[in-house]
């Protein structure tokens, strides 16, 4: 008799099958005497342990390591064969004549990093909510090639930071596209990385540009979730359109529209990579942000100051959760 | 209030047409039910009135103006939808006051308009409540209230009573013919279900496929239906409907052994031609010894007390219903003669037009 192909794919499926069930027999012989042992409920817990000795070691142990190096000093790799010097890192840190004035600190580049960052996050969460908004708001009407344009504004967010960086770099360098275009118009070239505020500008808008898809996705969830018969009844109620987007739209969206400010306010403070690629930190360290300056200061400068750099990580540590909690407070809200 | 005309309005959907030219007129002050099966395109007729939908050809006209082409906020309609459609993050006060704002209202006006509303719909207790805090019922009520606080030119009611259950729909159905009367606007109602329209409208719209069946009061779509579709729609429990065969000058033939019954009707139908006879269940009597009539065998027997429903079966015929006033000693299995008075028989030609009497 000869087989069928779906006993053939019965017979392939079965080869495949046979290893992976005789380790699950392998691995439920064990877990049975456990569960035995421990009761079915506190299962869970075992089941979590893998995932949690990887985060330990990954996460949870260098946070620690962190926190021991910044209360100490010295070059040494190896914490004990490193001084403690107590909070002396963090009073290094913050020895500063005004905190509004980078020049007064004794570690400016810290404190310009700081007002860098502050500025780089004011300007990009800004633009970022409106921009997205308006994408978002244009994305959910009814317009032709609407999956289109919806898959062109989210592929900048599957590429990665350094491509994003290098590919505006050469668009805007010196010999770049951006100053050939202007060149043939008969313009004069700029140099858009060697003037402060050019630079500012191109760090933040190449930062929109490319992390903007995700936050118009979110904000694009919330808007569809948004009952059509709403808009309708605004309608019957003559609503003008603007006082429906005032009153009905915005009200509605409001908890996509905080998760997507504490979002990218997080991701502004941690930017690092893009803008590092794209500029270097410069012209100067006009775009010096802090977690360059905590790369800088631990792994690239003459003297490897791991103590100071670890220092100012625990410092951006504590913003970062803040900020998280805040984002973990604005999501309960949403789905209350 | 105001009056309503619809001429040779047509909608289609791509190359769908839903709407084959409809035509309407709906005097001022009148409660009109469109009624009929889902899908049949009411809530698209409603929704065309309302501005919600373009027509693709006709016009529709509120007292003699043309609004076919203007935009619902525009046309002075207020809209209760099926699903409420309440602001959510609106209180109920709230709610109502939105369209009186967007009418550039003073707060006093606003405030006594709403209020006066509330009162009414027995919402003055919960105007600080968002919806999500309210009954079904209560949002209900609240949908209405933020339709009559308007006062608009025409009410329009897209199912409204649907998403409650059984006790408060005929509970709201009351409140809505009071409010009817205490209001006086012009309504215009869509459901399918056949109670709500005899009980609320002044006239019933019973439309099929997208053409309007049939228009008429209540009693007239009763008592004079004028197709098989209208017939098997209005009445509960259905209408009986039993292929028959003209026999003889003023005798049918049903059935697969052929009973003769005596009809009204006879010309222009000539012997043999295939019809059908109609009859409702309260028409239907049991024929007393020695009378002639239609046998069936009884399957079911329904007890209500006050009532009873008797469901029988001939050969080659449907399941007849009979409702009998009182109390029965027949029993299942029990066979059984049925007089169809001749005075409340309603007969249909093969193309299903309802055939005069003589
Ligand atoms: N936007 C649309 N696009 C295409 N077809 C539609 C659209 N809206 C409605 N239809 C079609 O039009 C017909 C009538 O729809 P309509 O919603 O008016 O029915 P209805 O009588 O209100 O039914 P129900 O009692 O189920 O609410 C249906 O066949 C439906 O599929
Ligand atoms: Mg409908």
């Amino acid at each position: 008799m000869a087989t069928s192909p779906s006993t053939e794919r019965r017979t392939a499926a079965g080869l495949l099958w046979t290893p992976f069930a005789a380790l699950i027999k392998l691995i439920d012989l064990p877990m049975r005497a456990v569960q035995r042992l421990i009761g079915e409920r506190r299962m869970a817990y075992v089941f979590l342990l893998p995932n949690l000795l990887f985060f330990s070691l990954f996460v949870f142990v260098p946070l620690i390591v962190n926190v021991v190096f910044s209360v100490t000093g010295g070059a040494a790799l190896f914490p004990s064969e490193r001084p403690f010097v107590g909070t002396g890192q963090y009073a290094y840190l913050f020895d500063c004549g005004s905190f509004l004035d980078p020049n007064s600190c004794r570690e400016d580049h810290f404190w310009r990093g700081v007002a860098n960052t502050a500025r780089f996050t004011l300007f990009q969460v800004v633009a970022m909510v409106l921009f997205s908004l308006v994408t978002a708001v244009v994305l959910n009407m009814r317009i032709k090639a609407r999956g289109f344009f919806r898959a062109v504004y989210f592929f900048p967010v599957l590429l990665s930071p350094v491509v994003v960086a290098l590919t505006w770099k050469w668009i805007l360098q010196r010999d770049g596209l951006l100053n050939a275009g202007i060149t043939a118009l008969g313009g004069e070239r700029i140099l858009f990385f060697v003037d402060p505020s050019w630079a500012m500008f191109w760090a933040v808008f190449v930062s929109i540009w490319a992390h903007m898809g995700f936050y118009t996705l979110i904000l694009l969830a919330g808007l569809q979730a948004i009952p059509a018969d709403l808009y309708e009844a605004a309608e019957m109620d003559a609503t003008p359109r603007w006082r429906a987007f005032w009153c009905i739209t915005l009200p509605l969206l409001w908890p996509n529209m905080v998760v997507v400010i504490v979002l990218a306010l997080i991701k502004g403070v941690q930017t690092f990579d893009e803008v590092f690629v794209l500029t270097g930190g410069g012209p100067g360290t006009a775009t010096l942000m802090v977690v360059q300056y905590i790369y800088e200061t631990a792994f690239s400068n003459q003297v490897q100051n791991f103590g100071l750099a670890a220092a100012a990580s625990v410092v951006l540590g504590v913003v970062l959760f803040t900020l998280t909690l805040a984002q973990l407070a604005a999501s309960r809200r949403k789905d209350a | 209030m105001a009056q309503l005309t619809l001429s040779g309005i047509t909608k289609s959907f791509g190359t769908t047409t839903v709407i084959h030219g409809v035509d309407l007129k709906v005097e001022d002050g009148e409660f009109v039910v469109f009624v009929g099966p889902s899908g049949c395109g009411k809530s698209t007729l409603l929704r065309i009135i309302a501005g919600l939908e373009e027509v693709t050809s006709g016009m529709i006209a509120i007292d003699g103006e043309d609004v076919s082409r203007l935009p619902a906020s525009e046309r002075g309609l207020a809209m209760v939808f099926q699903s409420y459609a309440l602001y959510p993050h609106m209180s109920v006060y709230k709610n109502m006051a939105f369209a009186l704002e967007n009418m550039g209202l003073k707060t006093p006006d606003i405030d006594q308009r709403v209020r006066r509303a509330a009162t009414m719909l027995r919402l003055t207790d919960y105007l600080d409540r968002k919806p999500k805090a309210l009954s079904g019922g209560q949002r209900q009520r609240v949908a209405i209230g933020r339709a009559i606080v308007r006062d608009p030119k025409i009410f329009l009611f897209d199912e409204p009573l649907s998403n409650l259950d059984a006790e408060l729909r005929v509970a709201t159905r009351k409140e809505l013919a009071g409010l009817h009367a205490e209001l006086g606007g012009t309504m215009i109602y869509v459901t399918h279900d056949q109670v709500e329209a005899m009980t609320l409208a002044d006239r019933i719209v019973v439309l099929q496929g997208g053409r309007i069946e049939q228009i008429g009061t209540p009693l007239d779509l009763y008592n004079a239906p004028d197709n098989l579709f209208v017939a098997g729609f209005i009445g509960s429990p259905r209408m009986n409907l039993l292929p028959a065969r003209i026999s003889g000058p003023g005798t049918v033939a049903v059935g697969e052994d052929g009973q003769v019954v005596e009809t009204g009707i006879v010309a222009p139908l000539k012997p043999g031609a295939t019809v059908t006879l109609g009859i409702r269940p309260e028409h239907i009597a049991l024929a007393k010894n020695g009378e002639a009539g239609l046998t069936m065998t009884i399957d079911l027997v329904e007890r209500l007390g006050g009532e009873s429903y008797l469901y029988g079966s001939a050969p080659g015929l449907p399941q007849i219903t009979v409702r009998l006033d009182g109390q029965t000693s027949h029993g299942r299995g029990d066979s059984v003669t049925i007089r169809l008075p001749i005075a409340h028989q309603h007969v249909f030609n093969e193309a299903g037009k309802a055939m005069g009497r003589q």
